[in-house]
């Protein structure tokens, strides 16, 4: 459900004339890295609530009514993803009750400051032997660098007649550790609680995969656990609920609404806005209110790091292409993040067409969304004509969700990012194609990217790269796909 | 009868000599005069390393008797026997190859995923630790769980679906137990464009509908044998013998005949040379133990391998005790096996009075197997290694264990290595270093426990 609340405010040289506001704690001085000490649970600057102010947003398309802070439209080099308001263009934000304010400049603050701290480091560090906590945890305990795998046989599925055709690469992020790339993410951000003293993770899922991540990291790091899970969703993947409960996690069934993902991430907010003080939420996607989209693309853009530096290993340039699915659209921005500023990489996100876009049970959200709020950020998502959520509809659980991550609508509005979409059809029919012909099962999610190059490689000239991230492996799909193919 | 000695030779240590009075091998006509077998070290494979090899081309061309001390051999139909020779020919051609080794080398890379990590276990150390007054071993955890397919198996069975290519066959055909070395081998041969049947016992389908199901996705064809894991075995080299020429068999385990233990042993033995580089790299030297689970010990081996001639690093291996050893239901094979011969090789194995095979019991489907490597009944025999066993109960409450403390579930094979730490960490001095092979990922195991746990 869409929460309606009040917007944030950060100095700024200009005041913003849309909305007349109190005058604005100053972030600068309060919460600046420098002065914020962990030690401490509260800080003595706490934002006064404004009582008996309220504070309404209207949701507009009007982009001039929305205060903006870009100088310079058509360098992706130069755009603010996220300026300070955690906005991307007029997409992000914070649109979160008051009481989770603090918590998330908290969140923000230790981010920023662990961000440049050497002893924290990742994404460089995880083939040398250098001591940093995160980039440790990545090679030993995730199994990074994932490897860029030259997808043989599939490359020569798309050769044409006359012997040209693109080159395939696929990113394997199903070896890590737990089968996803959700790991990056839930390691990076279970770090980052621990040195804010949280001794407690929450964490909401759908298919499964973030909560056996987040339980995952909770047991490597000895936190409390509790994932919230809608009730529909719990019964659909009965093993995974047991291998987070083996993990030694609690796992709380959702009955409100639909009983889906949308639903356990808004009893997630719930939970932390009544435990904020010891409690951490590890959102896992590039959606929410800010710093999350932010902060989970950092985690995961490893992904694209290593990609450029093995490219430039194996064939001596950048790759053409970069094909990724889109859900919330975490490993599509992990993979595509470094890679923003190469005008001449080409960023390819591929949505669920479910059964079809005119069905109307699909999760095509940036094809056939509309702009508005969904869980504390402004994106596209897919609504009604009353502005009611419609449930989605993919036969794959991770793509099952009817938001997206700002910085993607950002990303499509600028056209530096392009996305189409996949039935479930096609998105079966890759999975039995790539099993047969690479030996690698991938999940459905990323089948669904998979399936998008039957129509892309016929448009491609001769030795173009595309890389694709695999995004995660497909045994937890086996029992669907073998109901659906009949094999 | 005559007296043959054999010298072992690894990385210029000699191994133990041992009398082999009671044994010849009964093979071809053509072959009685046993060689001097050097067990090759083979470094990390690179295109450099062909010309390393001092392998006299006399060996080359005359096929070994595949011996380890009395262990070992070629006990099969005299048809098999030219169909053995010609792959231990094409095995060491490969294994000199610079561009063999080098495609081996980056599909083990790029494929499977290796190197895998060498991982310091914090927690669990921290749990022995705290147990014994803060003293107690350093645990590292050796991540085959993190190579593709989720299990060591597939080192080896990449590099014999390449042989098979080499070879000019179109066609592979295999037996699995657990499933895991099915869904190995047919990965590889999707990814090399073999086609692949499996052989499995219909119990094992039952016990593993998740590993059937990744088969035949990947493209294989399951076929169902009777009985279980040696019936299965035995159909698959029935069918081998029937269409030579045609078909490769793929041995997942490091049993059968010569060169069939040589061969998927030399494949695993990536993981200990890895295992040797990482442990220099964290801590200066060689581990004081490495512990790994038997079952038919091709993870064993993988791992002790490379250690065989370092005398202060203790291998142990962990089977399985099943219901208890006294039950009559396990599979610990060289704590209660004896020696005979079983599927064209003499090594330990589990048999009644009349010398039929016994079916073995363990809650760790891989485990299953009434036989052994015969290297690691050789390396018993010459207390080079330490064996002892954990029962399903022990494994099953390890399983738990290290999901909770580290957040990785290993498969209850792996889990029988990390019940034997119960035991072996109490009695080891404060900062020993411990390698444990995790062979697999537990998730295929997850129904099995629920079950187990809700009994």
């Amino acid at each position: 459900m869409a929460i309606r609340a009040a917007a944030t405010s950060a100095p700024t040289a200009r005041s913003s004339s849309a909305l007349s506001l109190p005058p604005p704690i100053s972030s600068s001085s309060s919460y600046s890295s420098a002065q914020l000490s962990f030690g401490r649970a509260k800080s003595t600057t706490r934002p006064r609530t404004t009582v008996g102010c309220a504070i309404s947003c209207t949701m507009t398309r009007e982009a001039a009514a929305v205060t903006s802070t870009e100088k310079d439209d058509s360098d992706p080099a130069l755009w603010s993803r996220p300026d300070s308001f955690g906005r991307f263009g007029k997409f992000g934000g914070k649109y979160v009750p008051e009481t989770l304010m603090y918590a998330l400049t908290e969140l923000e603050s230790a981010f920023n400051s662990v961000k440049n701290d050497p002893d924290f480091q990742a994404s460089k560090l995880c083939i040398s032997a250098v001591k940093a906590e995160l980039g440790g945890i990545l090679k030993d305990y995730v199994g990074r660098e994932t490897p860029l795998y030259f997808a043989e046989r599939l490359t020569d599925h798309y050769r044409r007649p006359n012997g040209e055709g693109p080159h395939i690469y696929l990113k394997r992020e199903d070896l890590n550790h737990t089968g996803a790339h959700k790991i990056n993410n839930a390691i990076g951000q279970v770090l980052l609680a621990k040195r804010l003293g949280k001794k407690r993770i929450i964490a909401e899922t759908g298919a499964g995969q973030h909560g056996v991540a987040t339980a995952t990291v909770c047991a490597r790091f000895g936190l409390e656990c509790i994932i919230y899970m809608g009730a529909q969703d719990m019964e659909r993947q009965s093993l995974n609920v047991f291998r987070m409960r083996l993990l030694g996690a609690e796992v709380r069934g959702v009955h409100s609404g639909t009983a889906t993902l949308k639903d356990a991430t808004s009893e997630a907010i719930r939970d932390w806005v009544t435990n904020v003080e010891s409690t951490h939420y590890i959102l896992g996607s590039v959606a929410g209110p800010h710093p999350y989209p932010m902060m989970v693309r950092e985690f995961h853009k490893v992904i694209g790091e290593e990609t450029r530096r093995q490219a430039m290993e194996k064939w001596g340039g950048k790759p053409d292409i970069l094909v990724a699915c889109v859900g919330g659209g975490s490993n599509a921005m992990g993979l595509f993040e470094d890679f923003v500023k190469d005008k001449d990489v080409r960023l390819i996100g591929v949505e669920a067409a479910g059964l079809g876009l005119d069905s109307g049970k699909h999760a095509a959200t940036l094809t056939k969304g509309e702009v508005g709020v969904l869980h504390g950020a402004m994106s596209y998502l897919l609504q009604d004509d009353d502005g009611q959520i419609i449930e989605p509809h993919s036969i794959s659980a991770g793509l099952d969700y009817p938001g997206v991550g700002p910085e993607h609508s950002f990303l499509k509005e600028k056209g530096r990012a392009e996305y189409y979409c996949v039935t479930d059809e096609e998105a079966l029919e890759a999975f039995k194609r790539v099993s047969r012909l690479e030996g690698i099962i991938p999940a459905l999610e990323t089948s669904h990217a998979l399936a998008y190059l039957e129509k892309l490689c016929p448009t491609l000239p001769d030795k173009t790269k595309v890389v694709l991230n695999c995004s995660g492996r497909g045994d937890k799909d086996v029992q669907t796909a073998i109901k659906y193919l009949k094999v | 009868m005559e007296t043959h000695h054999f010298h072992f030779k690894t990385r210029r240590h000699n191994y133990p000599q041992v009398v082999c009075a009671n044994h010849r091998v009964t093979t071809s006509k053509s072959n009685v005069n046993p060689s001097v077998l050097r067990l090759h070290n083979y470094g990390n494979p690179t295109a450099d390393l062909a010309k390393e090899r001092a392998v006299s081309a006399d060996e080359t061309k005359r096929p070994s008797t595949g011996k380890f001390g009395r262990f070992g051999g070629k006990f099969v139909p005299e048809t098999l026997i030219s169909c053995l020779e010609q792959l231990e020919v094409v095995f060491h051609q490969v294994l000199q190859d610079p561009e063999f080794q080098e495609e081996l080398s980056t599909a083990l890379n790029d494929y499977v995923g290796r190197e895998t990590p060498l991982y310091y276990a914090e927690r669990l150390t921290a749990h022995y630790k705290a147990q014994n007054m803060g003293r107690g071993p350093d645990i590292y955890i050796k991540r085959e769980d993190l190579a593709h397919c989720g299990a060591h198996k597939m080192n080896n069975a990449l590099a014999q679906a390449m042989i098979a290519k080499r070879m000019g066959l179109t066609a592979v055909v295999a037996a699995t137990g657990a499933g895991q070395h099915g869904v190995a081998t047919a990965s590889a041969c999707a990814k090399l464009g073999l086609s692949c049947t499996i052989f499995m016992s219909a119990a094992d389908m039952e016990k593993q509908p998740s590993n059937v199901d990744l088969m035949t996705l990947l493209g294989a064809k399951v076929e169902p044998t009777a009985g279980n894991f040696k019936d299965a075995s035995s159909e698959s080299i029935r069918v081998w013998a029937g269409k030579l020429g045609e078909v490769y068999y793929l041995a997942g385990a490091a049993v059968g005949p010569h060169p069939c233990p040589t061969m998927v042993r030399e494949f695993q033995s990536v993981i200990g040379r890895e295992t040797r580089r990482q442990a220099a790299e964290k801590w200066g030297r060689t581990p004081d133990a490495v512990v790994a689970c038997v079952g038919s010990g091709s993870n064993a081996l993988g791992i002790f391998h490379e250690f065989v001639g370092d005398r202060t690093v203790r291998l142990i291996g962990v089977e399985a005790a099943g219901f208890g050893l006294n039950s009559g239901r396990h599979a610990a094979t060289l704590a209660a096996g004896e020696v005979g011969v079983y599927h064209g090789a003499m090594s330990y194995l589990l048999q009644d009075e009349e010398g039929n095979i016994i079916c073995p019991h363990s809650i760790g489907v891989g485990l299953e197997y009434p036989g052994v490597a015969p290297e690691l009944s050789f390396l018993k025999e010459s207390g080079r290694m330490e064996f002892y066993s954990a029962t399903d109960k022990e494994a099953v409450d390890a399983y738990i264990r290290v999901a909770r403390l580290e957040g990785i579930i290993p498969a209850l094979e792996a889990s029988h290595g990390f019940a034997y730490l119960e035991k072996l960490c109490p009695t080891l001095p404060d900062g020993a270093k411990i390698v444990v092979s995790c062979s697999g990922r537990g998730d295929k195991d997850a129904t099995t426990v629920s079950k187990y746990l809700s009994l």
